[in-house]
């Protein structure tokens, strides 16, 4: 690999930052990975791991959409992604069946009609692989704005609503009968995330989105005891491995979007490393039972 | 809302599930600080009730009034009232590795429904967080993940996370089960000890029949419709039992050994 040798230097990775276009790609990247980091934090303890996937592989038929009608796929996909997730509500809801079982159903559908759609457009066949592998080289400053806006009115809802969103993933009974209103959070979050997936898939790419929502959150939640540090752990670790997973693509010339993901796991394998050491050391050993009157030894297990 | 007016009042109450009624024509009072007992076979309709009096199941006939208020069609009441309202569930969702420490929980259950900052804290929350902890048993416990604790560690945590603020009405839906006899009897006398401290009135659904007749001073017998209601010498009954869980069920009195007072 003479390229990779080449590039693989202090020059060459200053070359590469002063491009405007790696300057775009690297804030981008680093807003991506902190968007997926702080939605998969909860996306992953309320288990719609699968939901970020299933969205991703239907987005493919809302960007065949708008290429077919001529119009922005960005622009296309928020109200696709938005309507993917009020019909897999309603479906879960209305039918009791699994949700994973109708995400699949959905979400191979939307995926066959998406191939059917990009066949019959010729000019795009060579860009499949954009859209599966995402081009985040190619983010604009009116993509930036849209990412950082979110990031920000994510951070705000979930701050706000924090105690909502912990109650309503412990036991929604519970959330319900201390005040909160459940259904409305419920639905205010899958609609959250599939504005999030939506607009990071231009960046990320189909195949690698849920990769980017599921791998910084379970490395945040191997190192972490208290939750507002899971989730900002979470965001930091999805942004800190977009951020270097990007210059080690600029400088090997090897895909971006890949590069990210191979940085996210070897950033959850440090953590796991992390967490396997802190576990065997005695500053957090299991502290002792509870001392209350006739306490039994059946409690302190 | 006067001292002897009912804590809860619920009238011709009927709750739907999919097509068929789980619960019909149902009508009680909840006396203030008194501990009521719903009891029933599986499938009676316990819990479909407690989720509509909670304002968390739909109402398909009937009213319920909490502290005076009535319970709104979708289940809405003024937050003063809502915050006078604690729920202990049967279990909690957690996954090993849950990212919530006990000291974390237990101030949820402080902060006020609605969009707040207020997990971020004070020292009033600290306070109180600390003081149900200590309350509780569970002051030990303050840094331990959630997922790490045991069954009766977590329903020790779940009353922390009732009494960390003043409340007036304690639901129950089947807080003892998967607990083993002695944590069960803990359960029991910490929840006793609690109420009587707190001035709450406590619904609880139990299939304990026994606990239900040294500890409750009224049972409510449901099969769908309320078969019999009253002390629990009345209400249990062998021909009430036969009644309400059919002829092959028979009484037995048990005893907890080797926890202080049974055995």
């Amino acid at each position: 690999m003479p390229g990779f040798l080449a590039m693989a230097d202090a020059s060459g990775l200053l070359e590469v930052l002063g491009q405007p276009f790696m300057q775009r790609a690297l804030l981008g990247g680093l807003l991506t990975g902190a968007l997926g980091g702080l939605l998969g934090s909860f996306a992953v303890l309320r288990q719609l791991s699968f939901f970020s996937d299933a969205l991703g592989h239907s987005a493919l038929l809302g960007i065949s959409l708008g290429i077919l009608l001529g119009v922005n796929p960005t622009l296309v996909l928020i109200p696709f992604a938005v309507l993917f997730a009020l019909l897999v509500n309603q479906l879960v809801a209305r039918s009791g069946l699994p949700a994973d079982a109708l995400l699949n159903i959905v979400y191979s559908t939307s995926l066959a009609f998406a191939v059917v759609a990009l066949s019959l457009v010729e000019t795009y066949r060579g860009g499949i692989q954009q859209l599966l592998f995402g081009d985040i080289l190619g983010i604009s400053w009116s993509d930036l704005t849209v990412i950082a806006v979110l990031l920000m009115g994510a951070l705000i809802y979930l701050a706000l609503s924090l105690r909502a969103q912990v109650l309503l993933t412990l036991n929604s009974d519970l959330a319900g009968a201390f005040g909160v209103g459940a259904n409305r959070h419920r639905l205010a979050f899958i609609m959250l995330l599939a504005v999030v997936v939506a607009v990071s898939i231009k960046a990320v790419g189909v195949l690698l989105i849920s990769a980017f929502v599921v791998i910084p959150a379970c490395g945040g939640r191997l190192v972490s005891r208290h939750f507002p540090l899971y989730a900002l752990l979470s965001a930091c670790l999805g942004g800190g491995c977009a951020l270097l997973g990007l210059l080690g693509s600029g400088l090997t010339n090897l895909p971006s979007g890949p590069c990210v993901v191979i940085v996210q796991f070897a950033g959850f394998l440090l953590a796991l490393v992390v967490s396997q050491q802190t576990s065997r050391s005695p500053a957090v050993a299991v502290p002792a039972g509870p001392r209350i009157p006739g306490a039994g030894r059946a409690d302190r297990e | 809302m006067t001292d002897h007016a009912p804590v809860l009042s619920v009238e011709g109450l009927s709750v739907r599930r999919g097509e068929q009624l789980a619960v019909e024509q149902v009508s009680f009072q909840l006396a203030r600080e008194t501990d009521t007992a719903l009891v029933g076979p599986n499938g009676a309709g316990k819990s479909s009730l407690v989720a509509a009096l909670l304002g968390l199941l739909p109402r398909a006939a009937g009213s319920v009034r909490i502290l005076g208020h009535a319970l709104g069609p979708a289940g809405e009441l003024p937050r003063s009232v809502r915050a006078q309202i604690a729920y202990l569930p049967q279990s909690l969702a957690l996954q090993g590795r849950f990212p919530l420490t006990v000291g974390e929980f237990v101030g949820f259950g402080f902060d006020p429904p609605g969009l707040s900052l207020a997990w971020l804290g004070n020292k009033r929350r600290t306070k109180a967080v600390l003081r149900a902890l200590e309350r509780t048993g569970c002051q030990d416990l303050e840094e331990r993940r959630l997922s790490e604790l045991s069954g009766g560690q977590l329903k020790r945590v779940l009353l922390a996370f009732c009494v960390v603020r003043p409340r007036q009405l304690l639901v129950l839906d089947e807080a003892q089960a998967g607990l083993d006899a002695p944590s069960s009897e803990q359960f029991q006398q910490l929840l006793l000890e609690l109420r009587r401290q707190e001035g709450w009135t406590v619904l609880q659904v139990s299939h304990d029949l026994e606990m239900v007749r040294r500890s409750c001073d009224q049972v409510l017998c449901l099969n769908r419709r309320l078969r019999c209601s009253g002390a629990p010498d009345h209400a249990l009954s062998p021909a009430r039992l036969a009644e309400l869980y059919g002829p092959n069920v028979v009484p037995y009195r048990h005893h907890h050994a080797g926890v202080p007072g049974h055995g």
